[in-house]
């Protein structure tokens, strides 16, 4: 089988630390872009705010294995404040890293994805930019914003041979749900029709099926949420 | 991830002799699982997929209830249960909603939408026993956005969508997890009801579906049933009442 090269963002916690795995695991080479060092075969110390640092990764990781066949964007934090109190600077940054972040890294592989005539991208997005949120309306509408933005991409790329896609997760065991969330409260668990928080590689597993086998898949969201929206 | 089946998992694919069902039954195979083919009639196709695939035929009529009960006792009789079931069969029937007579329009519902409530009241029982189970509902882009001169095609696939998501919700705590899968124009025989609408070639149906859709191509079988093939595999497990839509972009620019 011909290489496949995936380019990770935030690889190094949580669901991108996840894909990564599951990546490798299915024979993927796999460049991680994060603020910190990642378990990768290619980690970079990456600021997804940074278009030119991330340019520059994914060159890298081109250059080294001499294609770019998946992107997956997950690179992202949560903050918790009530909508009054969100300052300007915690919405331009919630929307510079989540939105901003992904269109980033969309914008430097798509040159060697078009160049390839194929790849694939998967944005994980969130529930809650399908059904909104209370006390993070900047992460929600970041999400949201990355559902749409990924929605119309994928018609941009449909005729290129490029799918588009995003995985929006339920609440997940990872380290963005600390210890004390409201998330891991059995209050709300009884609440979820799966009763269960989402494992992370969950998430990754419906992120490797969009990447190996979801050819026909345009801009669609795939939600393993355990039932949190329906 | 929590682990699904003690067992080799007995997947029961209804609407297999050719087609989408075909192509669902040859994957789940290839994946291990031993899966019984069902059609509403018996055929060379059908048992001589269930030899190819190490399967076994049944054929039964699923919009006849007691032909869905003998069905799902027969699979429980030679294998206890059924773990895996993907509603796929179909009736389709096309005319503009004023010439449809009630009796083939409503065939269509009794085949689709309450022959598929029928099954999947049928092989609850064996599931709740085993504590785990797959339900997929093969749907229709049609049950999303509709589709002229298909009113009541739409109309059970739209019931079948609804129905995904309240069985999701009901059975989800008991380790039953239900989804559908939205396909829009798929390579296969069924087509030829849209070309007999138009009036024109199977050929010509597909090149002016695939001229609509973003990808510029209508999808194969094979693409449809790895999205199956996912749905029922381990990780799939948090899905919950949702609705996979598999169609190259075409529901932003369907006509």
């Amino acid at each position: 089988m011909t290489e496949r090269v995936a380019v990770v963002t935030g690889a190094a916690s949580g669901i991108g630390a996840a894909c990564a795995r599951a990546l490798s695991a299915d024979g993927w080479r796999v460049a991680g872009l994060d603020l910190n060092t990642s378990a990768t075969e290619l980690s970079r110390t990456v600021d997804v705010t940074d278009r030119d640092a991330v340019a520059a990764a994914v060159d890298g990781a081109q250059a080294q294995w001499g294609s770019v066949d998946l992107l997956v964007t997950a690179a992202g934090y949560d903050e918790r404040i009530p909508v009054a109190e969100i300052s300007k600077d915690s919405w331009d940054r919630m929307l510079a890293v989540l939105l901003g972040g992904t269109v980033n890294a969309c914008a430097a592989v798509l040159p060697h994805m078009r160049r390839q005539g194929s790849g694939s991208i998967v944005a994980i997005s969130s529930e809650l930019g399908l059904a909104g949120s209370e006390d993070n309306v900047h992460y929600a509408t970041a999400k949201g914003a990355v559902i749409g933005f990924v929605k119309a991409l994928a018609l941009e790329c449909a005729g290129d041979g490029i799918t588009v896609n995003s995985v929006a997760p339920g609440p997940t065991d990872t380290p963005l749900l600390e210890d004390g969330s409201p998330w891991r409260e059995p209050d709300y668990l009884a609440t979820l029709p799966l009763r269960r928080l989402v494992h992370p590689d969950e998430i990754a597993a419906t992120v490797v099926f969009l990447a190996e086998e979801g050819s026909f898949f345009c801009g669609e969201v795939l939600s393993p949420n355990a039932g949190a929206v329906i | 991830m929590p682990a699904q089946f003690p067992r080799v998992p007995v997947a029961l694919v209804t609407g297999a002799a050719q087609g989408l069902g075909h192509a669902i039954a040859t994957r789940l195979a290839h994946d291990g699982h031993l899966v019984i083919v069902n059609d509403k009639e018996d055929s060379a196709a059908l048992t001589d997929l269930a030899t190819q695939i190490g399967g076994l035929a049944l054929a039964a009529d699923v919009a006849d209830p007691e032909a869905v009960t003998e069905l799902v006792s027969e699979v429980a009789q030679r294998f206890g249960w059924v773990d895996v079931l993907v509603a796929n069969h179909a009736a389709m029937a096309m005319a503009p909603f004023l010439d449809m007579a009630p009796a083939p329009w409503w065939e269509q519902v009794e085949v689709n939408l309450s022959g598929t409530f029928r099954l999947v009241q049928a092989v609850l029982p064996g599931m709740r026993r085993a504590g785990a189970g797959r339900i997929v509902l093969i749907a229709s882009e049609a049950g999303v956005v509709g589709m002229r001169n298909a009113t009541a095609y739409s109309a059970s696939k739209g019931g079948l969508i609804a129905l995904t998501k309240s069985l999701g919700r009901e059975l989800a705590r008991e380790g039953i997890v239900t989804n559908a899968i939205a396909p829009s124009y798929v390579d296969t025989p069924q087509l030829q009801v849209d070309a007999a609408d138009a009036g024109v070639s199977i050929e010509d149906i597909k090149a002016a579906a695939a001229g609509r859709i973003p990808m510029g191509r209508i999808a194969t079988p094979q693409e449809i049933a790895a999205v199956t093939a996912f749905l029922v595999s381990p990780g799939a497990g948090s899905l919950v009442g949702q609705v996979l839509q598999p169609n190259g972009g075409t529901t932003r620019t369907r006509a």
